[in-house]
């Protein structure tokens, strides 16, 4: 009686299981039957997940891209310090200090020659020469050097100096405190003056591999003509064209 | 040209740190400039043994009123020397 009653009442109690499965899934399915009538086109859970996923891959790449385009609007002022602090590719150092130069100690152990050079156009009638050829220097240590123009023409002479150092990577060190360039510079009529140059190497001159075996530096001053109220030529003047050469000559005027 | 790329130093003419020296027209520090260049002369153009001499060159560019006035450890005249 009992294994029989057992068996009914364990075959009875999965078919309630069963049943009670069925009732849910039908409940559920009656459900989703009962949402698709009223909500046609809603989608279900997994497409739910799919549009989640979407959306956060959107996200996550737009915000890249946003973050990429902020970082190229960063990267002009970034890499300009960087270039500064650092001197690469070419720029000078910027804010040579008077402290850095209180402070900057003499290297006995290197002596460089630094020549000098002087240049006029030959449409300036100065006469432009330094007073030394070269003068040796250490680096850290303040030196001072003369050039000399004279005027002797019998007319006022404005003049305009612009200076040149050769080689490329030692003129980086050389640092002018004072000098006579860039600035208008007005000669009278048969005058003669000194034009003194006030400059240092930078201590770092014996610390660049690249210089080890250089000792050598050319300061170059070429003094030009400056007209004051110097009126040029029109470009889009229709009088000021270019007149066509005949016969590959220069047009005389 | 010398060559050109990364990793070189490119030149660029750059202002002094002072400015530009005022021409000495009349001639009042010559004699000081002229000190110096013997001194340059003598010590076969060694410019350690010449720094009294320029010293005393910008004392008269100073006292003439031809360079500002600064203090000489701005200039690289440590007081030791």
């Amino acid at each position: 009686m009992s294994l029989s009653r057992l068996f009914s009442s364990q075959i009875y109690s999965n078919v309630l299981k069963i049943g009670a499965k069925n009732e849910y899934f039908g409940a559920q399915s009656i459900f989703q039957v009962r949402c698709m009538k009223t909500f046609p086109n809603k989608p279900n859970n997994n497409q739910y997940q799919k549009l989640r996923d979407t959306r956060n891959y959107t996200y996550y790449i737009m915000s890249l891209v946003i973050v990429a385009i902020g970082c190229t609007f960063a990267a002009i002022p970034a890499y300009r310090i960087f270039c500064e602090q650092t001197s690469f590719g070419g720029l000078t150092q910027v804010a040579k200090d008077f402290d850095k130069i209180a402070a900057m100690k003499k290297c006995e152990d290197r002596l460089i020659r630094v020549q000098f050079n002087s240049d006029v156009p030959s449409s300036m009638r100065w006469e432009f020469k330094p007073q030394q050829h070269e003068i040796f220097v250490h680096p850290g240590e303040t030196a001072l050097a003369f050039y000399t123009a004279r005027n002797p023409t019998d007319k006022p002479i404005i003049g305009i100096s612009s200076y040149n150092l050769t080689p490329f990577q030692a003129a980086y060190y050389f640092n002018k405190i004072q000098c006579f360039c860039f600035e208008e510079q007005i000669l009278n009529p048969g005058e003669q003056v000194d034009l003194p140059v006030f400059f240092y190497i930078d201590p770092d001159y014996v610390n660049d591999p690249a210089l080890e075996y250089l000792d050598s530096i050319l300061l170059s001053y070429t003094f030009f003509e400056a007209k004051s109220g110097l009126k040029l030529p029109d470009p889009f003047d229709p009088k000021n064209r270019p007149t066509i050469a005949q016969d590959n000559r220069v047009p005389t005027k | 040209m010398s060559q050109t790329g990364p990793f070189i130093r490119v030149q660029s003419v750059s202002a002094p740190l002072k400015g530009s020296f005022p021409l000495d027209h009349e001639g009042t520090c010559k004699l000081e400039m002229l000190n110096y260049m013997v001194c340059l002369h003598k010590n076969k153009q060694q410019n350690s043994e010449c720094r009294l001499n320029a010293k005393e060159y910008f004392t008269c560019r100073m006292d003439n009123g031809l360079m500002d006035r600064d203090e000489w450890k701005k200039l690289g005249y440590s007081e030791e020397k």
